[in-house]
């Protein structure tokens, strides 16, 4: 599982800021230049990327396990057609090229998420996004973070209850609205308790923010960022 | 100081608290008791303005609660039943500093009180752990501290001890001794009293949504015993909630 | 301490209440990753309860509080929150993944499917809805998701709509049906109406 750590890495010390806008320019270089020479030099930034937030590749890659029935299918059916049943090589090769890229996005958004505290993020979001807005949103993502390991344990232990009284004999659309409705009721019951907790902690649109400071650290992945996103304009 | 005047809350054709007038001092160690659904709960929640009364008044240090909501918030801090479900961080020292940071007190400011809220609980020093990994008991304190870190002159806890062990419990006691001895008014809305009656300044009994007993601490065993209130000697599992409806 | 409070701009308490709401919403939606039932049909293809939440929370919550609980599921996953499938996280299952259009269609859905049930903004009794138009706001709901999914899929692995359609949608559509049937009878039970 990929999930934050604490750590001295230079990622660590980077600011949230600068590593969003720095996924957001790789995925537009990627996008633009998914071929086998732009699809070669973005490996070798996603190597130094893993390598300065010192993650797993092989960790980041099981992360995203799920997906890997779309990366691998996508060039399959494009290469195959039925009427008439045919097995043409040649039209996997660009679903193929795009299957990789999305693997190198993935590594580089591993980054952010291994060398970034949620008290970050929060800040790098209400300091981004002005007003009511930015603060919903800032208090909306910490508290999912909190709850989060919270309705994972009931959750799963509503599905053990409800097996040991062997709901699981029940047809699935019964048993998911049982589990569905259990887990619907706990949800708003926290919300209830939390809304008065935060009500008496005087929940207000404009906190002190955590601080948060740009260092020189930040000025090459922040000029990187923008020769990124200028690439595709500039050599059209 | 706290005064609550013919205060009544009715929630649909219930009455939740019927006419109460009282009169809470600074530095008091109020204990106010009473039977599930007697609308001690509900009374509190007055108390800094997450309930609008049907009828009567709350002020705190002498302004009305509804004139300036945070002034009250301020004055009159909170600690609900289940503490976890009072943090919005995941760990102690983000979580204790969200009151202060929504007052939009300074970064200094701000650290000096979660230091001092969580020096006050024992947890000095505990500001980078996670809430997850807490026992009962120091949740329980950290949400005190949450409390505290608003620097209330009152402290109000709905059910403190629910789902603590005997020292996790005492350890909560004896901090909300600390307090009161200097100075902060500490408010527990409990039905669990055992030896609460001794560690307070005076007892509260509600039924029915009126008060049925307010008598010093000393006088509180005979009148509890006298009276027609049933209060469980022992701890129950769960307490006291609110009808659903508004 | 007047001085003080003055600057304070307080959450009001009933958008408070709809803030924890559409946070715990997001933190359930994320919950749902850990979750999944065998599925009948196909052993290898589990049937998980993402879409069943975007019907409730546009149903529950309501257009815009539907929408802001999806969109906070979104952000919490992009900076790091293990929310999506398989508890999985990170700001390239937004930008870069297959399945990113599925996603960002979420807090469309739930705003289309808040709309009609509550025809309008304003939130009104969805245990008193009509049946025809539960099912037809998550039919509606369920082809935006798709829609939107397939177009996604089509451009992130340079397939044809076809070919996205059949690789994406085509495994899990039948059992969108028996998570509508399931949804009208949660808002139909009286458990959560009184909630």
């Amino acid at each position: 599982m990929i999930g934050y750590r604490s750590g001295q890495t230079l990622f660590h010390r980077l600011d949230p800021r600068s590593k969003l806008l720095f996924q957001i320019a790789f995925a537009v270089v990627a996008f633009a230049y998914t071929t086998p020479r732009g699809l070669v030099a973005l490996t070798l930034v996603a190597a130094v990327v893993a390598l300065a937030a010192s993650i797993s590749v092989r960790q980041t890659l099981w992360s995203v396990r799920f997906l890997f029935p779309f990366l691998l299918g996508a060039p399959l059916i494009a290469s195959l057609s039925v009427f008439p049943l045919e097995f043409t090589p040649a039209d996997a090769v660009e679903p193929a090229l795009s299957s990789y890229r999305i693997v190198l996005i993935f590594i580089v958004s591993a980054a952010y998420v291994r060398t970034t505290p949620i008290r970050d993020s929060r800040a790098a979001i209400q300091r981004t996004i002005p007003g009511k807005p930015g603060a919903l949103l800032g208090v909306g993502v910490s508290l999912v973070f909190r709850y989060l390991p919270i309705l994972r344990t009931e959750l799963l232990s509503i599905r053990d209850a409800e097996a040991a009284r062997l709901g699981s004999e029940r047809p699935l659309r019964s048993r998911i609205e049982l589990f569905t409705t259990a887990a619907v009721r706990r949800s708003f019951a926290h919300a209830d308790r939390l809304s008065l907790a935060l009500s008496t902690r005087c929940f207000a649109w404009n906190p002190t923010l955590p601080r948060l400071v740009f260092t020189k650290l930040d000025i090459p992945i922040l000029l990187l960022s923008i020769v990124f996103l200028s690439l595709p304009v500039v050599l059209r | 100081m706290i005064e609550v005047q013919s205060l009544t809350q009715q929630f649909g054709e219930t009455t939740a608290v019927d006419t109460v007038s009282l009169t809470i001092n600074d530095g008091e160690f109020v204990l106010i008791t009473g039977p599930n659904g007697s609308g001690k709960t509900t009374l509190v929640r007055h108390f800094n303005g997450l309930r609008t009364p049907t009828s009567g008044t709350v002020q705190v240090n002498a302004m009305p609660v509804s004139e300036d909501v945070v002034a009250a918030r301020t004055a009159v801090g909170m600690v609900f039943q289940h503490p976890q479900d009072g943090f919005v961080a995941a760990t102690i020292g983000a979580d204790v500093a969200f009151g202060p940071e929504n007052l939009g007190l300074s970064h200094d400011e701000i650290n000096r009180r979660v230091t001092n809220a969580l020096a006050a609980v024992n947890l000095s020093d505990r500001e980078p752990d996670r809430i997850d990994s807490l026992s009962g008991g120091e949740m329980a304190r950290v949400g005190i501290a949450g409390a505290l870190a608003m620097e209330p002159d009152h402290l109000v806890l709905d059910e403190p001890f629910t789902g603590l062990d005997e020292p996790a419990r005492q350890s909560v006691l004896e901090h909300l001794k600390t307090l009161s001895e200097r100075g902060t008014s500490v408010i527990v809305v409990t039905h669990d009293l055992r030896d609460l009656i001794d560690c307070c300044d005076r007892v509260i009994a509600m039924n029915a949504g009126a008060v049925a007993i307010d008598c010093p601490s000393t006088d509180a065993r005979d009148a509890l015993s006298d009276a027609a209130v049933y209060v469980p000697p022992v701890s129950e599992p769960e307490g006291e909630s609110e009808p659903e409806s508004l | 301490m007047a001085t003080q409070t003055d600057s304070v701009d307080l959450v009001g308490d009933e958008v408070t209440a709809n803030i924890a709401r559409a946070a715990l919403f997001a933190a359930l939606m994320g919950g749902f990753a850990y979750v999944s039932f065998p599925n009948p049909l196909a052993v290898g293809v589990p049937v998980t309860l993402q879409v069943l939440g975007v019907f409730l929370a546009g149903i529950m919550l309501g257009p815009v509080w539907g929408a802001v609980a999806m969109i906070l599921y979104l952000a919490a996953g992009a900076v790091g929150a293990p929310v999506f499938s398989g508890g999985a996280a990170g700001l390239g299952f937004l930008i870069g993944s297959p399945t990113l259009g599925y996603l960002w269609s979420y807090p469309i859905a739930a705003a289309v499917i808040g709309l009609v049930v509550h025809r309008g903004v304003d939130i009104r009794d969805y245990a008193a809805v009509s049946m025809p138009i539960l099912v037809g706001a998550m039919v509606a709901g369920t082809t935006i998701i798709y829609a939107i999914g397939t177009i996604g899929f089509a451009v992130v692995q340079s397939v044809s709509l076809y070919e996205a359609f059949l690789i994406s949608a085509v495994a899990f559509i039948p059992f969108e049906a028996l998570k509508i049937a399931a949804a009208v009878g949660i808002i139909k039970s009286d458990a959560i109406a009184a909630a």
